[in-house]
């Protein structure tokens, strides 16, 4: 028997037994080369690409008319911009966290979801992205925002987190790209291998480096992963600390709280896993990847859920809790705003779905049930939006001055918006899919020593 | 494991050795308090506190080792469980400060004070006492219940016992979050009680494990000093137990530096004292301490491979800094009492040192008669059957 606590036995296993080397590196790279693309593709990248073209349509008519067609007001200065950014970079954290700090922490059930996982990061951060840089207003100048030597006398300012948020998610942006691309260079050496057509071989053989395969590239290879893991690591805490600052250094009611940091962060990870979760279940569906992804997978991010989701239900506790124990009748109007003012919807909306909900996660039944897992993965999604909605709206639209408070609804160029970055989510994914390998085949090969495990009932060492 | 080995009669001695230290400081605290009862209390209340961190700290690390796993955990287990049997001394020792509730918080004797008036459903001493219970019920009934469990998993391996002590550790690590966090608020936070952080809690859950950790880490290089242990444990559980403890300090720093960083940005009145009062008046020499020797040091020292690996230097290093969270519990704690000056008392050092010897006495008595390891390591079985490898 071994490691009886790691791994109670009979658990599913991490990779379906029966797999050689050569069956997993077919089965996935066959998706890419040779598989015939399922119809599911085309309709969800015609969908995807649909509403990328939405998206580009309201930035056009944000850059014609102005930000003004957005639902901003004066006390709501920030409304969907800013929720929308925060989502999206929370999104993105679970990919880093799964590649960087579970590799760190030697999780061997990470290998099949980090690839895409890293992927999902990307594209999320460049979701994120386009929501600051048109809330400047004139994104062609944009750079102005970076401390360079220039005759305007113009200095960012370094008090402000805003201008951290520059630093960190580009920081973030660069490294996730690095971290991903090299983790992918051995596969491109594969795909480049058993690519027929010249096209194809050339294309995948410029990205794959050269890569021969040697003992000296599967050296450097291990050192520059594992350096890219440690500096990936403190960046995505980094990032969504500096995204918690934007709002907990200023004095604004319900945003000046020392919990927000890891509030954040762990609000992030939660979201983040439930993302992965929501892409994870229908691809290993469609692709027939049930042996790489297998329950074991889902049940280990089904516990991440759940323990993050408990981390931010601490959080709401607190934020409650301080309210009425600050004695301050700002803070006390803040919470009690929240659960019976004109948001009260989106509070209790908020508490349904990201307090409650996980809680069903305790339940084996639960976690084994893969419907059930895909729906409180969506339920997920939509809580942590509502979250930053409650934070956001509820705060800035009731704060001090009670003569200037107002209301605040997103138009419809805010929701086109939104959902336009779904879009632009959806066909870079759809592309990747297609195109890459979307678990890592070199990663998966180190684990068919587990795939010759004997029958369910057997522990398995991990 | 028979009274007649040598590490049987080491611990006798040692806890000799600490039961004598503690009647000593306990005789000194007793004049103390006979002199100066106020004084007494707040020494006290640091000291007590500081020892209630290893004590709850053992419980939120088995409870996270039995979900997580992971060899780091099977190291220390049963000195973690050692540790954890102390819950009822601690809430014996919790007597005192409840006798002295209206001497040691303002709230229990101030009046006309509007905030204080405003939060009087929650500070007042009745509700404090209960409180007080409730937290030590949790406490007592999680650890009695964790040890029980383990121990009924140890002598059966069964699977349904496993999945049992797994989820019970689940709902234990919340319970013991959530009672922790009001504890925190009710004995630390309230002696200032105007002042507020939502963080605190976290703060303080974090410090626990982190003395823990320390604590842990400097028992089994102790462990491995001798034979059969020093075969058994092996480089690579100090290497996991010095990352782990590299975590936790980089933990206990973000949430430390976070604090600050949004309280000096906002700048409010309401808030700011509470650091000014420890950023000045010789307070702080204690921050800077804290900063360079709570953080930048064993940061460093522990991203270094070598030191992660070597028991003694990590052994060392564990020990410097459960020195440190002394200094960590004393400038959160003691600025309170001193009203933005700076006048140490005898009984601040005495204290802890009485606290902590009264723990430690009773920590080595509840190793005794029990076996050291864990049955639940696997490798250890196997290292037992073959033949001995050099460590």
């Amino acid at each position: 028997m071994s490691q009886p606590t790691q791994q109670p036995p009979g658990s599913p296993p991490i990779i379906a037994p029966g797999h050689t080397i050569s069956s997993v590196s077919d089965k996935i790279t066959s998706i890419v080369l040779k598989r015939h693309t399922p119809r599911g593709w085309y309709v969800g990248f015609a969908i995807s690409f649909a509403l990328m073209m939405v998206m580009l349509g309201s930035i056009a008519k944000l850059l014609f008319e102005g930000v003004g067609v957005w639902g901003l007001n004066v006390p709501v200065g920030w409304g969907f911009a800013i929720i929308n950014f925060v989502w999206w970079i929370g999104i993105g954290h679970a990919g880093t966290l799964i590649s960087a700090i579970l590799l760190l922490f030697r999780q061997e059930w990470r290998t099949s979801i980090n690839r895409f996982a890293e992927a999902m990061t990307l594209f999320a951060v460049a979701c994120a992205g386009v929501f600051p840089l048109l809330h400047v207003g004139r994104p062609w100048l944009a750079y102005w925002l970076l401390p360079y030597p220039n005759t305007m006398s113009l200095t960012p300012q370094f008090r402000s987190p805003l201008l951290w948020d520059v630093f960190a998610v580009s920081t973030y942006a660069t490294v996730s790209l690095l971290f991903w691309y090299i983790g992918l260079v051995p596969d491109l050496a594969s795909l480049r291998d058993r690519a027929k057509s010249r096209f194809f071989k050339t294309v995948y053989g410029i990205f794959a480096l050269g890569w021969r395969g040697a003992a000296t590239h599967w050296e450097r290879y291990e050192t520059a992963y594992l350096l890219l893991a440690g500096l990936a690591t403190p960046l995505v805490i980094s990032v969504h600390t500096v995204v918690s600052f934007d709002f907990a250094v200023s004095i604004i009611p319900g945003w000046h709280a020392t919990i927000f940091p890891p509030y954040f962060v762990a609000g992030a990870i939660y979201s983040g896993f439930a993302m992965v979760m929501t892409l994870a279940i229908p691809l290993r569906k469609v692709y027939g990847l049930q042996d790489f992804i297998t329950m074991r997978h889902l049940q280990n991010m089904a516990k991440v859920i759940l323990a993050t989701g408990l981390i931010v239900a601490y959080g709401y506790a607190m934020e409650v809790f301080f309210a009425w124990y600050s004695a301050n009748p700002y803070e006390r109007g803040m919470a009690w705003n929240r659960m019976t003012g004109p948001f009260a919807w989106s509070y209790w909306a908020l508490m349904l779905c990201n307090v409650i909900t996980p809680q069903f996660l305790w339940l084996k039944k639960v976690r084994n049930n893969v419907a059930l897992l895909f729906l409180i993965c969506l339920i997920v999604n939509v809580g942590m939006w509502l979250e930053r909605f409650v934070i956001v709206v509820t705060s800035l639209s009731r704060d001090f001055l009670p003569s200037s408070w107002d209301t605040y609804a997103g138009t419809v160029w805010d929701w086109s918006l939104y959902v336009g970055t779904m879009g632009l989510f959806g066909t870079l994914l759809f592309l990747f899919i297609r195109f890459l390998p979307m678990i890592s085949i070199f990663e998966m090969r180190t684990l068919v020593p587990h795939s010759k495990q004997k029958a369910p009932g057997e522990g398995e060492a991990s | 494991m028979s009274a007649t080995t040598p590490i049987a009669s080491d611990i006798a001695r040692m806890q000799r050795a600490s039961f004598l230290v503690a009647a000593v400081a306990g005789v000194l605290l007793l004049i103390g308090a006979l002199v100066d009862f106020q004084r007494f209390l707040q020494a006290y209340l640091v000291g007590y506190l500081m020892w209630l961190g290893p004590t709850l700290g053992s419980l939120a690390i088995v409870m996270l080792h039995n979900m997580t796993g992971g060899k780091w955990g099977f190291a220390i287990r049963r000195l973690l469980e050692a540790g954890m049997r102390n819950v009822p001394l601690m809430a014996v020792l919790f007597l005192p400060l409840l006798l002295g509730v209206t001497q040691l918080y303002e709230w229990a004797h101030v009046e006309h004070d509007p905030i204080i008036e405003a939060k009087r459903a929650y500070l007042n001493v009745p509700f404090f006492a209960l409180r007080a219970l409730i937290f030590f019920a949790v406490w007592y009934g999680l650890s009695t219940a964790m040890l029980r469990l383990a121990e009924k998993y140890d002598r059966t391996l069964s699977i349904p016992a496993l999945r049992k002590l797994k989820g019970y550790s689940g709902l234990g690590l919340v319970a013991y979050v959530m009672t922790m966090s009001f504890a925190s608020f009710d004995w630390g936070m309230s002696l200032e009680p105007h002042w507020f952080s939502t963080i605190y809690g976290v703060h303080f859950v974090v410090g626990q494990v982190l003395s823990t950790l320390c604590l842990a880490i400097v028992a089994a290089s102790r462990l491995k000093r001798v034979e059969p242990f020093s075969r058994w444990l092996e480089r690579s559980h100090f290497h996991d137990l010095g990352n782990l403890l590299l975590a936790f300090v980089m933990l206990w720093a973000y949430i430390s530096f976070s604090q600050f960083l949004i309280i000096w940005s906002g700048n409010l009145p309401e808030e700011t004292p509470w650091y000014l009062n420890r950023l000045g008046f010789g307070w702080q020499t204690f921050a800077m301490i804290l900063v360079l020797g709570h953080f930048a040091a064993p940061f460093v020292i522990l991203l270094l491979r070598r030191s992660k690996r070597n028991a003694r230097v990590l052994a060392t290093l564990a020990m410097a800094l459960f020195a440190l969270r002394f200094v960590d519990y004393y400038w959160l704690l003691a600025p309170a009492f001193h009203h933005g000056e700076f006048h140490p008392s005898w009984m601040d050092a005495v204290a802890p040192i009485g606290v902590g010897a009264l723990w430690m006495g009773m920590f080595l008595r509840n190793t005794r008669g029990r076996p050291l390891v864990s049955l639940q390591d696997s490798k250890l079985l196997q290292q037992l059957e073959e033949a001995p490898s050099a460590g």
